[in-house]
């Protein structure tokens, strides 16, 4: 049991670290005596300067950033080692059968159109891309059904195809907009564009329903590791199993794309990551990814912050750019190297 | 299966849609964010400013900002040119004119994203957005307690003038402002009058990118390159409906404009590679010698630099009335 859990104890040490790096590390440097005040410290009362300026970034600032992050590093992570179980495929992401494309799609249309500024006009541009996120995987998973199954195939080509009819319509979109270019591209590159604490509570009821079921869906995974026939005969109901996976990854890879834009990479290489160090048991692949995928977008999100400060960087550029040499790192160094 | 999902999506819209404000505060700033404008404790015989933003929000300030933090390069022209320079204290990274502001501290930008602790840390009384900010950008700022103007980008000369007296009422520099408002009127109007009786309107091809040399950039009607280029006595590629449009060389062939003005010049287009270029030596701009490079920044910044700009245009367009 211990020796189950250390790979966990691990991840979450990684985590806390992250979390921590995170709250300290700004473009904005807090001396750590300061830091070590404000965080041991009563941050409610009235502070002198610069102390007052520090509390009101931490608190406003670093805090919920730090949350969103973690959670939609968590969502992708998941998600991604869910993806990659349910199609049995080591090229699955998140993305793969539509959510991006698609959210990106409705993210766009709603930046096209001139929201007052009040909170639903705030809100509209992630609530078009939550829902035309899942819309695109309902649509995608209808047209891969054949009569009562749902081929793997099938989806994945169906996924791909519709992802690349929604892309070239948003590209098209963004080419004809006068002014929404920037905003577009810099939602399409990730990074969070809204801040402070509602995004938080915006994505957190879907992370907590998707992610529940997907620390759930450890056995079903294992057992379609087999093959549909193969896992139909030890008992599990396929296709059920397949789409409740599907639903609750695709809620969860929509709610935290909706807010915090497109950010490649991740749902891809931290399930892999986590794989070659710790094994392909999905009852302990879904929660290493996703407390992996937390820890490492937090990271990612530290460098985006600080590389060329004040200046931020998009989110999605780090994750790839750090991202491909830390993963073809550990390739390199795996010796497990059938572990797929 | 499919009904159930239908079902499914529907609930789920629900759900997002009924727990979304319950969770949040809607309009209320954040409970972090300390008020901003109700206690005027510095100066009370200030009169309180209130204005309404180019988002059509309210905005209040205890007097006029005497720290701002600008977060466009249109924003930071416009702040100094009325008078307001003394009073920036940080700036956006694309910000570089007048020479002065590039010493301010920057808040980053280049990509799109700010650093909303750089502007926390600056502690402005005033932040004046711009029409390149978002309204996620603004509500980011209004959150951490801090006062937000958002600056809406002005379509005609007119709203510019007005533009330029809404900073000054918001810095208190409403009397240098009048002095410049007519002075930059004044200079429009002798452009106008040198043009006044000029028939001929040669066709201009303003060049925004050519790294397909086929199919360059331009700008098309809403832009204020269209409008100033109509005003300098020329007139722009004829048929364009976007505001940024790509058009095909063969386009600009029939068109055959007379002057080609290169936007791109600061990126290394020079009139010499544009006579180079396959397809573009029969253009009448090429033949003649009318290719010009342009300094952008004149054109595509909504601040008062728009009318050296329109002076400019109207001598590479009309170089005759010039001499």
């Amino acid at each position: 049991m211990r020796h189950r859990l250390l790979p966990l104890v691990w991840t979450l040490a990684f985590l806390l670290l992250a979390v921590m790096l995170s709250i300290a590390v700004g473009s904005v440097f807090i001396p750590p005596s300061d830091l070590w005040l404000l965080l041991t410290g009563n941050i409610s009362g009235s502070l002198p300067e610069p102390l007052a300026t520090y509390a009101l970034i931490i608190v406003s600032i670093r805090l919920p950033r730090t949350v969103m992050v973690a959670l939609t590093g968590a969502a992708l992570g998941t998600s991604g080692a869910a993806y990659q179980g349910l199609f049995r495929n080591p090229l699955a992401d998140p993305y793969l059968i539509g959510v991006a494309s698609g959210a990106g799609l409705g993210a766009v249309i709603a930046m096209s159109i001139q929201w007052p500024y009040s909170f639903w006009g705030l809100m509209a541009i992630p609530m078009a891309a939550f829902l035309a996120g899942l819309l695109t995987v309902f649509i995608v998973y209808s047209l891969a059904r054949v009569g009562r199954t749902v081929p793997t195939t099938n989806l994945i080509l169906a996924g791909v195809a519709f992802g690349s009819f929604a892309t070239a319509l948003t590209s098209f979109l963004m080419l004809r907009s006068s002014g929404e270019i920037r905003r577009a591209l810099g939602w399409l590159l990730g990074g969070a564009s809204q801040s402070g604490w509602m995004p938080v509570l915006g994505i957190l009821p879907y992370l907590i329903i998707g992610l529940s079921i997907l620390l759930l869906s450890g056995h079903a995974l294992n057992l379609l590791q087999f093959g549909d026939e193969q896992a139909h005969q030890l008992g599990l109901p396929v296709t059920r199993a397949k789409t409740i996976i599907l639903v609750a990854a695709s809620l969860a890879t929509a709610a935290a794309v909706a807010f915090a834009g497109i950010i490649g990479f991740v749902g891809l290489i931290v399930p892999h990551v986590m794989r070659m160090w710790f094994g392909g048991d999905y009852r302990r692949l879904i929660p290493l990814s996703m407390v992996g995928g937390a820890a490492f977008l937090l990271v990612a999100d530290v460098l985006a912050r600080v590389v060329l400060a004040p200046q931020e960087i998009p989110l999605g550029i780090i994750t790839a750019l750090a991202g491909a040499p830390f993963f073809l790192w550990v390739l390199r160094r795996s010796k497990n190297q059938g572990y797929w | 299966m499919a009904r159930k999902l239908i079902l499914g999506l529907l609930t789920l819209t629900l759900v997002l849609a009924a727990c979304a404000p319950a969770a949040t505060p809607t309009t209320e700033p954040a409970p972090t964010a300390a008020p901003t404008v109700e206690v005027p404790t510095v100066a009370p015989t200030v009169p309180a400013l209130t204005l309404t933003d180019g988002l059509g929000r309210t905005v209040t300030l205890t007097g006029p900002a005497q720290k701002v933090v600008s977060m466009a390069p249109s924003n930071t022209e416009v702040l100094f040119a009325v008078g307001a320079g003394s009073q920036v204290v940080g700036r956006d990274e694309f910000s570089d004119y007048p020479e002065e502001a590039k010493s301010l501290p920057s808040i980053g930008g280049s990509m799109g994203q700010y650093s909303y602790e750089q502007v926390a840390a600056l502690k402005p009384d005033l932040v004046l957005a711009g029409g390149i900010n978002t309204p996620e950008q603004v509500k980011a700022l209004e959150d951490l307690g801090i006062s937000v103007f958002y600056l809406g980008n002005p379509s005609t000369l007119e709203e510019l003038y007005a533009n330029l007296n809404l900073v000054a009422k918001l810095t208190g520099r409403e009397s240098e402002t009048g002095a410049l408002v007519d002075s930059l009127k004044a200079r429009v109007k002798a452009v106008d009058d040198k043009l006044a009786g000029v028939a001929d309107k040669p066709v201009v091809f303003y060049e925004i990118d050519a790294s397909d040399p086929n199919k360059p950039y331009t700008t098309g009607p809403g832009t204020f390159i269209d409008l100033l280029i109509a005003r300098a006595g020329g007139q722009n590629l004829p048929g364009l409906t976007d505001a940024y449009p790509q058009v095909s060389l063969e386009q600009i062939v029939l068109a055959n404009p007379a002057i080609i003005l290169l936007g791109d010049a600061f990126y290394g287009t020079t009139p010499e590679a544009v006579a180079a270029r396959p397809g573009w030596s029969k253009i009448a701009a090429v033949t003649n010698d009318r290719v010009l490079p342009f300094d952008d920044n004149l054109v595509s910044r909504p601040g008062p630099r728009l009318v050296d700009g329109l002076e400019a245009l109207a001598q590479a367009i009309h170089p005759e009335l010039y001499k």
